[in-house]
């Protein structure tokens, strides 16, 4: 195990350098931060000194060296629009999209199951059929338009729910979320019911094809015929069957919605890092473009990780194999 | 008469109920939002926005850019090099502690040396040499030259305590440790990308703010601000998009405030190299020359557009056709020049005396998420142009974060650029955008084009010169008649900005595009 963790480590360190070099070099390529900053009377002088005071008016392979050497002393430098560090920038707003994130997280997963071993187990049946054209329509229906549905029918029409920003933030335990407020949970419904959708489908879809897959397998007929009640073959030994691929697909999910959040952050103007970055790339931001994707990339160098324990969890196989 | 009292009062009190009630909070849904809470950090538009409400300038500004007393109660100039400014008495920062001559030239020392500021006010303290507290509300200034709009410059720059500000960092600024002005509104919190929350200043100098609470939502898409307008979740919000101002202004209960900003939407021409990048002959071969070097053929362009015509379908109304700078409404805008006509006659035979009768081939760019309609005007502009007989090689949108590097580096020969003027006369927008460009005279800073015309720039200088405001603004109405008779620029339009609110507010639409909530009132 341990040295499946250094060769891991290895091939991250690896990741991350040459992601480094690819980013800032395409987002060096693009524009001219100080047009997009400066103030539209500048005058000569004052541009100037903006340039000088933002490292510009160095030539590029400086500014990657001295970027490369911050780096990997931890300092991911400082954003132009800000003039904060951009790690801090990026950390404040984390929370926000983990907790969007993970709240559709187990919006889909907790509908998603239920409905989709309902199709596995009664296929081509009434309810079947319905569910499957529902997923069907959440896979199909733009996220934007969607989210704009949304809004329209529960906050314009009905007037149920609030449909901007995050809400009231409780604290419990030195942590802050919206999760201990009523206003803060009724902000939340809305942005994760339009992220978790799509998802939803998907685990409908993976967890049938997997029930159906599982069903007419030997050690089904061998439970029946050996007396185990239906309840617990499906719950125990077929769900823990099908969760292999499940596991795999949401690990993936999980952090491209932790890193593209960004249409349903933009709608409902929830204040995580889908937003930043749009916002940081529209107005040249470098530093901040920079540290966000390599943030991304270590957070999905880590939850593949988690999921390649959790394979050797679930199956028994994975852990024999590693032994032999 | 008792039944009479009884009843006014009974009205008085039940309308005080109501007032008190929804004038306890105000909350707006605003699409941009600041970099910092440091007034002096950036004087982007939406740093402004919130400076405004916590912080005060010696000047302030109304709907149409004039100005007027603020920190400030009057100015006078003892020698062309010497300015006298008195300051305002009483004035309290949010701590108690009053404004003093002190906390005006900390603030204006400090308004250069902000560390990395990305839009500083370094250009409006650039001209003092030296600043003297005479007494504890009057200050002296020595300028390095004669600089008649002296007050115009360092007025605009806000105003800190000397005490909270001194060593204070950005984040110390953020947190609202630092964030002590003299404003309406006091800071009360800041959480970015959300929401900025301010309470009432009860001890602010002016007039009393109606609202005991402010919360500025930051809702950048469009829909989304529209909706939460609709939903009621905000009372106010700003860049209502022009497609949706009907519909908004036809909901009961809800108000649309517009003005034409003093944002002018205009056509770049290449006009100052032998050889334009994007400019052919008919058969899409380089000319031997360029034809945008000839004012006939830039007026002729000019004619062959129909200006109210962009605005009617491509705007729904939401701009105001321009032949100039600045709109009126702002010094130095010369009521004499109409927005040219559409005369596509005209523009044939112009074209014939200048030798293109067959025309030329001509490439537009131009950005497409700027500014309302932007990407669509140039194509319009394109029709328009074919229809005139010039060959239309394309027209070439692109984001305007890539797009304004390209312009400013002379890659195009004919693109559209907007320029918003937020200075109380024209005289900065004409020396930025059409006087020589040049580094060391600090003229034209943003002449993409390198326009430059000797007498001109000449005109321009002997009206920054003038010391009389009444003789600076009719020399700048000549400067602006004698530059724009050459059409150094195609001015198209002024920008239309609307703001939408519940119908119990009234907001001051102002051509600077600020929103605030200094701005708005309960309605009458």
């Amino acid at each position: 195990m341990s040295v499946f963790i250094i060769r891991r480590l290895m091939q991250s360190i690896a990741v991350l350098f040459v992601t480094a070099v690819v980013v800032f070099l395409g987002v060096y390529a693009i524009g001219d931060p100080v047009e997009m900053l400066i103030s539209p009377d500048a005058s000569p002088a004052e541009r100037a000194q903006v340039i000088a005071s933002l490292g510009l008016d160095r030539p590029m392979w400086q500014q990657f060296l001295t970027f490369l050497w911050n780096a990997v002393h931890g300092d991911l430098g400082r954003s132009f629009v800000f003039n904060r560090p951009t790690i801090s920038l990026i950390l404040e707003r984390l929370p926000a999209t983990l907790e969007l994130t993970l709240t559709a997280l187990v919006i889909a997963l907790a509908i998603g199951i239920p409905l989709g071993l309902i199709s596995g187990l009664k296929p081509n049946s009434a309810t079947d059929e319905a569910i499957m054209t529902g997923s069907i329509l959440g896979f199909s229906l733009p996220s934007f338009w969607q989210g704009m549905m949304l809004i329209m029918i529960f906050s314009i029409w009905l007037g149920w729910l609030p449909s901007t920003g995050r809400g009231e933030l409780g604290s419990f335990l030195g942590i802050q979320s919206s999760f201990f407020t009523l206003d803060g949970l009724t902000h939340l419904i809305l942005p994760a019911i339009n992220l978790s959708l799509f998802k939803l489908s998907l685990v409908i879809r993976l967890t049938r094809t997997g029930v159906r897959e599982t069903m007419p397998l030997d050690f089904v007929k061998f439970a029946r015929a050996k007396g185990i009640s239906e309840r617990r073959i499906v719950f125990v030994h077929v769900l823990k069957n099908i969760l292999i691929p499940l596991v795999t697909v949401i690990g993936m999910e999980l952090g491209s919605m932790l890193a593209f959040a960004v249409v349903t952050e933009t709608i409902f103007a929830w204040p995580g890092i889908g937003k930043l970055l749009i916002d940081s790339i529209m107005r040249l931001d470098r530093p901040v473009v920079v540290a966000y994707l390599l943030v991304i990339v270590s957070l999905f160098i880590l939850i593949n990780f988690v999921v390649d324990i959790l394979y050797s969890l679930i199956d028994p196989r994975v852990r024999l194999g590693e032994q032999s | 008469m008792y039944r009479k009292t009884f009843y006014a009062a009974m009205i008085a009190s039940t309308m005080l109920a109501s007032s008190i009630a929804s004038a306890a909070t105000l909350t707006i849904g605003s699409a941009t939002e600041p970099s910092s809470i440091d007034p002096q950090f950036s004087r982007t538009g939406n740093n402004q926005n919130v400076a405004m409400q916590i912080f005060d300038r010696l000047l302030e500004t109304d709907t149409t850019i004039g100005i007027h007393p603020a920190l400030a109660v009057s100015w006078k100039n003892m020698d062309p090099l010497t300015w006298q400014v008195k300051l305002r008495e009483g004035v309290k920062f949010h701590d108690g502690s009053p404004l003093t001559a002190e906390d005006v030239i900390f603030s204006l020392t400090r308004a250069k040396n902000i560390p990395n500021s990305p839009a500083p006010f370094s250009g409006n303290v650039a001209a003092i040499a030296s600043m003297t507290a005479v007494d504890p509300l009057t200050i002296e200034f020595k300028t390095k030259k004669p600089t008649p709009d002296f007050i115009e410059q360092v007025g605009f720059v806000y105003i800190v305590s000397k005490k909270a500000a001194e060593n204070a960092t950005i984040e110390d600024f953020n947190s609202g440790k630092a964030a002590i002005g003299t404003g309406a509104y006091k800071f009360k919190s800041w959480t970015p990308g959300d929401n900025l929350s301010l309470t009432r200043n009860d001890d602010f100098w002016g007039k009393k703010q109606d609202f005991d609470n402010v919360v500025i939502k930051f809702i950048s898409n469009d829909a989304s601000r529209v909706a939460a307008l609709r939903s009621g979740a905000v009372d106010l919000i700003d860049a209502v998009p022009p497609g949706d101002v009907k519909t908004l202004s036809s909901i009961s209960g809800l108000k649309v405030f517009s003005i034409p900003s003093a944002r002018l939407i205009y056509l770049a021409l290449d006009s100052s190299r032998d050889q334009s990048p994007f400019v052919t002959d008919k058969d899409g071969k380089p000319l031997a020359k360029n034809p945008l070097k000839d004012k006939n053929v830039r007026i002729a362009l000019s004619e062959l557009i129909n200006r109210q015509l962009i605005v009617d379908r491509i705007l729904d109304g939401s701009g105001e056709p321009a032949g100039q700078l600045v709109p009126p409404g702002v010094a130095g805008n010369e009521p004499l020049i109409a927005a040219p006509a559409y005369a596509p006659e005209d523009a044939k035979k112009r074209l014939a005396a200048a030798g293109y009768a067959d025309g030329f081939g001509i490439t537009l760019h131009t950005s497409n998420d700027r500014f309302p309609g932007d990407a669509e005007t140039a194509q319009a502009l394109g029709q328009m142009f074919a229809r005139g007989g010039l060959k239309v090689n394309g027209v070439v949108a692109q984001p305007y974060n890539v797009y304004t590097k390209g312009a400013s580096a002379q890659e195009f020969s004919a693109f559209i650029f907007s320029l918003g003027n937020s200075t109380p006369t024209s005289a900065t927008g004409l020396r930025n955008l059409l006087m020589t460009n040049n580094k060391e005279a600090g003229t034209g800073s943003f002449n993409r084009v390198r326009y430059s015309d000797p007498t001109f720039d000449q005109m321009m200088q002997e009206a920054m010169g003038e010391f009389d405001a009444d003789k600076r603004i009719a020399l700048l109405q000549q400067a602006t008649t004698y530059v724009f008779q050459d059409m150094p620029i195609i001015p198209l339009f002024w920008q239309k900005v609307h703001w939408a609110g519940k119908a119990t507010l009234a907001y001051d639409a102002n051509m600077t595009e600020d929103t605030s909530a200094t701005l708005t009132k309960l309605a009458k």
